[in-house]
């Protein structure tokens, strides 16, 4: 299996918009692999509606562990709460402990504290849900999975895991990982395993400090970079391109900010398809097409 | 009848600080001991709040700091959603204010529990 991530630090860059055009023009040219989308940006998922599909697939539970506390056992001695690294659990004087369920992240710390054996070992709860669907656009034909938490939910990472390992089970020969923004524990999660990570950025000062971060991040778990610039020409791109050196990115790559893309973006389709002679969409020709070669590289076989 | 109150500070805590216009992530806790009857201010104290620089929960985290320490009347800026629900459970008693002198502050809690009378 080959992973490709792609993420970038800022939110808005174009990751989800990068990551579709990749699998649409992959799953088209190397249709022989099997290649699934991973939509892991769980707070917000969206490349559904860049790949204008009106409605997901196939939709199972994120189940994380809960804990539930049997007051016949409890002492209110308080273990619980100390423990508890979220401060999902308070206790007042003489009162007994009690679970705010958005503020748990499912650790069991709690369980594993308490001394009386009071917290059950295997209660659940809904933290959000994956969806299946598989997509077919013109020559494309692939799976799409998405990853979403409930509405309120404060702790990402065990969706992102969760969606991640739902993305494994269905053996890809190719697996993308679109990643939310940001550089936390959500954010390693989904790019743990790659071949490549794509860092999707903008030629703005926030972009650039942005990039800095996620370089960090990808350098310090050892995977090869490539940089991409997307909105390019909207400012100046000496301090990204500073940045993509000094981190050793292998590659930059600069996406033209075009009509095309953005009317292809408004339109749900992605821009290869709807305007493939479109600089916006060459550029992104081009990194598919590299990124291609990685993969030929390491699974074996031609472009067709 | 001595009652204990809790105000998230700005800086360095005690009457003379200023209320922090945050509750969870607010830098300490001056707490305070007054006499219900005469206003009379009879012992302060600063806390470190453990919700300061907490990963999440410092609503809860602070609230449960509150509880430990005794407090019946919270009196700082509005708590967020985990924040009220924690202090409710742990029956400390919610007084909204900020933009003033932690002095000030327990001033104003009395007259309004007084009020509430």
């Amino acid at each position: 299996m080959f992973q490709v991530a792609v993420t970038g630090g800022k939110g808005g860059t174009g990751k989800s918009f990068v990551a579709t055009n990749l699998a649409y023009w992959l799953s088209s040219k190397l249709d022989r692999y099997r290649l699934v989308l991973a939509d892991l940006d769980v707070e917000a998922p969206n490349d559904h509606i860049l790949l204008g599909l009106d409605e997901l697939g196939k939709r199972e539970d994120i189940d994380i562990y809960f804990p539930k506390i049997d007051y016949s056992k409890c002492t209110s001695c308080g273990a619980c709460v100390k423990v508890c690294d979220t401060g999902a659990i308070i206790m007042g004087p003489g009162r007994p402990p009690f679970v705010f369920p958005r503020l748990c992240s499912g650790c069991k710390a709690c369980y594993y504290a308490c001394p009386y054996k009071a917290i059950s070992p295997n209660s659940k709860r809904v933290l959000g849900y994956t969806y299946v669907t598989p997509v077919k656009a013109g020559p494309a034909l692939f799976t799409l999975v998405t990853g979403m938490i409930r509405e309120g939910e404060e702790h990402t990472p065990p969706a992102v895991v969760a969606a991640k390992r739902k993305a494994l089970s269905l053996k890809p020969d190719i697996l993308i990982v679109d990643t939310g923004a940001g550089t936390g524990n959500a954010i390693s999660a989904a790019i743990q395993g790659s071949d490549l990570v794509i860092a999707v950025t903008e030629p703005t000062p926030l972009g650039a400090h942005d990039l800095e971060a996620i370089l960090k991040v990808s350098r310090g778990m050892g995977y090869r970079v490539w940089v991409a610039i997307n909105r390019w020409g909207i400012g100046p791109e000496d301090e990204v391109a500073t940045l993509a050196h000094r981190y050793e990115a292998e590659r930059i790559y600069r996406i033209p900010y075009s009509r095309g893309a953005v009317e292809a973006y408004s339109k749900g389709v992605p821009v290869i398809e709807y305007r493939p002679n479109d600089p916006a969409a060459k550029a992104l020709e081009a990194l598919s097409t590299d990124v291609a070669g990685l993969i030929l590289e390491k699974l074996g076989g031609g472009v067709q | 009848m001595a009652l204990r109150m809790g105000i998230p500070s700005m800086e360095t805590g005690g009457l003379d600080d200023m209320v922090a216009d945050r509750f969870g992530r607010a830098k300490v806790f001056t707490i305070v001991d007054v006499d219900e009857k005469t206003g009379k201010i009879l012992n302060v104290e600063v806390h470190e709040n453990p919700g300061y620089q907490a990963g999440s929960g410092a609503g809860v985290k602070a609230s449960q700091k509150l509880g430990d320490l005794g407090v019946k009347v919270y009196v700082g800026p509005n708590p967020g959603p985990n924040a009220y629900a924690a202090l409710s459970y742990l029956g400390i008693k919610i007084v909204t204010i900020t933009g003033v002198k932690v002095k000030e502050a327990v001033e104003y809690a009395l007259r309004q529990l007084r009020e509430e009378q």
